[in-house]
């Protein structure tokens, strides 16, 4: 895995996505809603072309949605087959994090997050956590809407 | 001249076969000009292009359509001459001919848009005319003639060129045989007799005794080839040969310096050049043009079956809960399911091209493009035998012809920067086309130019030199960027890429990419689905949001009339709206149709959108099983052809929505499934999703 990582904020927490697995990153104006979909996919959005599913990291971490502003971002992330995108605050930076500057997340972490996170980073001073997209957007297997 | 015409089927089919027709022509122009260039004789390609230009002037003859059949006589006429050349086209009429086809071509598209056709170019015709002139004083040495070595060798040079003269100006030329025997002899049927005879229906050039094995239906061994000119018909020959028909033996014109035996020149009153090659063509035999259109309508009337086959099911269901024994039928029921999802997929098939007969074009593209810029280049196309929806075919075409158009005009250098950079003049570029396994065509377009100047097309842009070839696309891809003349001189690529890009992603829902690497060239590559379902569908608004319903889908569209809406006791909660959004009403409403009761849905309280008090103006009946419902959504927008993505990730797979499509304001919109959505909400809210339908 790549040493690079993008660096996206939601509701001010620093979150971190593998560069290798991020396609593009667009920003954001409202997506097509899918009604029926689960709560955390905000919509459809074309990209490139494309049309990619868009799930919203602030309704994934229990959040409240927002209207989007100028530097919401879509995050594009591909895993195996699947391509989606994740809606975040803002998405700027780009920062190389060694493979060993990741810890394990505090068990309270886990238990709160579901999981989701999958690793944590101390960056100076800043603490960066490591979002496991899989987790994020669902097993292919597992059947939805909840 | 097409104002007014009445037989507008007619011109359908002329503008059918006329395409057909000059493609063909577009083809064998183009192997003319290779085969030229090389220096060998196009016998075959004179021939057949002269067949396509007979054709279509028949054909608008028929149609009455003057311009096309004057130019088209015009052309033919030279290519008359020129047949009678053994295929040696005067010079400078390849140029004349290519323009004449295109002449022809504009004037059959102006038929297909149903405007004046313009009259013929009276340059072109005069031009064409001129060559018809200065082509009969062609070099005689190039020319030959089919007969037998051991027969040609006999003649003199005089007899020779007696012989060829004839056969050029469109005359006969056979090869009877007269065998002498003692009956005949008594009969009176001599060589002296037999010249007699043939002399008043045939040119004899030479008669040439020849020995051959004894029989008995030569017991003299001896035999006389006659070698004929003439204007009169086989049996006559015959006859005056005391021959059978099958004995005579044609002469053809050639090409000396050729080797291949040229066929039989058959029959042909009005000096038609004939066959000599019926293999030439094979895909031409046992095919059938057809509409596109027609096909659809194949699938539109197998929708209705398959409706039919839902009340069949239903009907079988309800047996079944009388108790009675339908396993015999249900397996008839199955059968039927079957053979119709056979039948749709032979039907799709029949809309498949081969790949090959899309890209058949593009040498010729090629071939105008290094004329027009005097850049030399070189095309190598390897198309396979894959097939692709003629819908798909049409819509990538132009991307294509793009692609190449920009290799040709910007990437590839002149021949003498080529040099300077120590590559060959004549530039390459390559056309691949192969089917991948998930069903998609990629197409690949390479050249060998000067690569994409990435600073130059950054720099336009005004941002920074991206990293990647991805990013460098994403610039050339933005639409308005391209249109920038610097750009496109300096960077080697440019006109037209937004257009590319809209073709293959945004239409076709493919995937567009590029290598490039400067000073060796750029490659792109095209991703297309080699099949793409086009629906014809509604659109319309409900609760603010756009949708779309296939029309084959929907029953009628209805004013809502609340005179005639009926309000239900029962308003339960809805428990399957989004979570984020609140819970909203739906009442059991109903609408008289008819004498039937029909459930009343609001498209914006089942999708949990924010519906208003003055929504629900209209209303979309589906029938579902036998069993109508009513959707009630705020308007109408229209009625279009659609290209359905269906939605993949389990994300977004949601019962009642089949897919998404691209209304042309670059969002994705809604492509709505009502029927299945009129079935899910008559199940209820329990648990699982609708079952599979057959």
């Amino acid at each position: 895995m790549s040493e690079l990582h993008v660096l996206c904020k939601v509701n001010d927490t620093e979150y971190v996505l593998p560069a290798s697995d991020v396609l593009q990153m667009e920003s954001f104006a409202g997506a097509t809603k899918v009604p029926g979909a689960a709560a955390q996919v905000a919509g459809l959005v074309q990209i490139r072309g494309r049309v990619v599913p868009v799930v919203d990291l602030r309704v994934v971490f229990g959040l409240a949605p927002v209207p989007p502003t100028l530097d919401s971002r879509v995050v594009v992330m591909k895993a195996s087959e699947r391509v989606v995108g994740l809606l975040v605050d803002s998405a700027r930076e780009v920062l190389k994090i060694p493979a060993d500057d990741f810890h394990p997340p505090p068990a309270v972490l886990v238990q709160q997050t579901d999981g989701l996170v999958k690793a944590v980073a101390q960056v100076g001073n800043r603490l960066l956590m490591l979002i496991d997209f899989i987790k994020v957007i669902g097993e292919e297997h597992h059947d939805g809407d909840e | 001249m097409s104002d007014g015409f009445e037989a507008s089927e007619f011109i359908t089919g002329f503008i059918a076969e006329a395409e057909e027709h000059l493609t063909l022509a577009n083809a064998n122009l183009l192997s003319l000009d290779q085969a030229a260039a090389k220096g060998q004789p196009t016998p075959r390609q004179v021939r057949e292009l002269f067949r396509s230009l007979h054709t279509i002037k028949g054909l608008a003859a028929m149609v009455g359509v003057e311009p096309i059949v004057d130019i088209a006589h015009a052309m033919e006429t030279v290519l008359r001459e020129a047949d009678r050349a053994a295929g040696q086209l005067p010079a400078g009429s390849l140029e004349l001919l290519l323009r004449g086809t295109r002449a022809i071509g504009q004037r059959v598209t102006a038929l297909a848009k149903r405007k004046t056709v313009a009259t013929a170019p009276a340059a072109l015709i005069e031009a064409l005319n001129a060559l018809r002139q200065s082509g009969s004083s062609r070099p005689e040495a190039a020319v030959g003639t089919t007969l037998p070595d051991e027969l040609w060798t006999r003649l003199g040079s005089a007899e020779r060129e007696q012989l060829v003269q004839g056969l050029t100006a469109g005359r006969r030329g056979v090869v009877a045989t007269f065998i002498p025997a003692p009956e005949r002899a008594n009969a009176g049927v001599n060589i002296t007799s037999v010249r007699e005879r043939m002399a008043a229906v045939a040119e004899i050039v030479k008669v040439v005794p020849q020995s051959i094995p004894a029989s008995d239906s030569a017991p003299g061994g001896l035999a006389f080839a006659l070698i004929l000119l003439t204007d009169a018909t086989d049996p006559v020959i015959a006859e005056a040969s005391s021959s059978d028909v099958s004995a005579l033996r044609p002469i053809a014109l050639q090409a000396a310096t050729a080797a291949v035996a040229s066929g039989q020149e058959g029959e042909d009153g009005d000096g038609e050049p004939t066959d000599s090659d019926d293999d030439s063509n094979p895909r031409q035999q046992g095919v059938v043009r057809v509409e596109v259109a027609r096909l659809d309508d194949a699938l539109e009337k197998l929708s209705a079956l398959v409706v039919t086959q839902f009340r069949l099911t239903r009907a079988l269901a309800a047996l079944r809960a009388a108790g009675t024994d339908t396993r015999a039928l249900a397996l008839v029921v199955a059968d039927n399911g079957r053979q119709l999802r056979d039948l749709r997929s032979s039907i799709m098939r029949a809309r498949m091209v081969p790949v090959a007969e899309v890209l058949e074009r593009v040498p010729l593209l090629l071939r105008g493009l290094s004329r027009a810029t005097g850049k030399q280049a070189r095309l190598e196309l390897r198309t396979g035998k894959t097939e692709l929806d003629k819908a798909v075919a049409e819509r990538i075409f132009p991307a294509v012809v793009h692609l190449i158009r920009n290799a040709v005009d910007h990437a590839l250098e002149s021949p003498a920067e080529r040099r300077a950079a120590g590559k060959p003049e004549m530039g390459l570029i390559t056309v691949v086309a192969v089917e991948r396994s998930d069903n998609q065509l990629e197409l690949t377009i390479s050249d060998d130019g000067r690569g994409v100047d990435a600073a130059a097309v950054a720099r336009r842009a005004g941002v920074p030199v991206p990293a990647t070839d991805d990013g460098l696309l994403e610039l050339l891809t933005r639409p308005g960027l391209s249109t920038k003349s610097e750009v496109t001189t300096t960077s080697g690529r440019g006109v037209g890429m937004d257009v590319v890009k809209r073709i293959a992603v945004d239409e076709l829902r493919g995937a567009l990419a590029m290598t490039t690497i400067r000073g060796q060239g750029t490659t792109f590559v095209l991703r297309v689905p080699l099949s793409i379902t086009i629906v014809d569908a509604f659109s319309f608004v409900s609760g603010g949001e756009t949708f779309v319903v296939p029309v084959a889908m929907v029953e009628e569209i209805q004013e809502l009339d609340p005179s005639r809406t009926v309000r239900g006791p029962d308003r339960r909660r809805v428990v399957r709206a989004t979570p984020d959004r609140r819970q909203v009403a739906r009442g059991t409403d109903m609408i008289e149709r008819r004498g039937e009761a029909v459930p009343l849905l609001r498209l914006d309280e089942i999708f949990g959108l924010a519906g208003d008090a003055v929504a629900g103006r209209k209303v979309i009946i589906v029938r579902r099983n036998g069993e109508p419902f009513a959707f009630a959504v705020d308007r109408m927008l229209g009625q279009q052809e659609v290209v359905v993505r269906p939605l993949e990730d389990r994300l977004v797979r949601v019962d009642g929505i089949s897919g998404t499509t691209d209304l042309g304001d670059g969002k994705p919109t809604l492509v709505l499934d009502l029927v299945a959505l009129g079935g899910k909400l008559s199940a209820g809210p329990g648990p699982g999703r609708e079952r599979a339908r057959a």
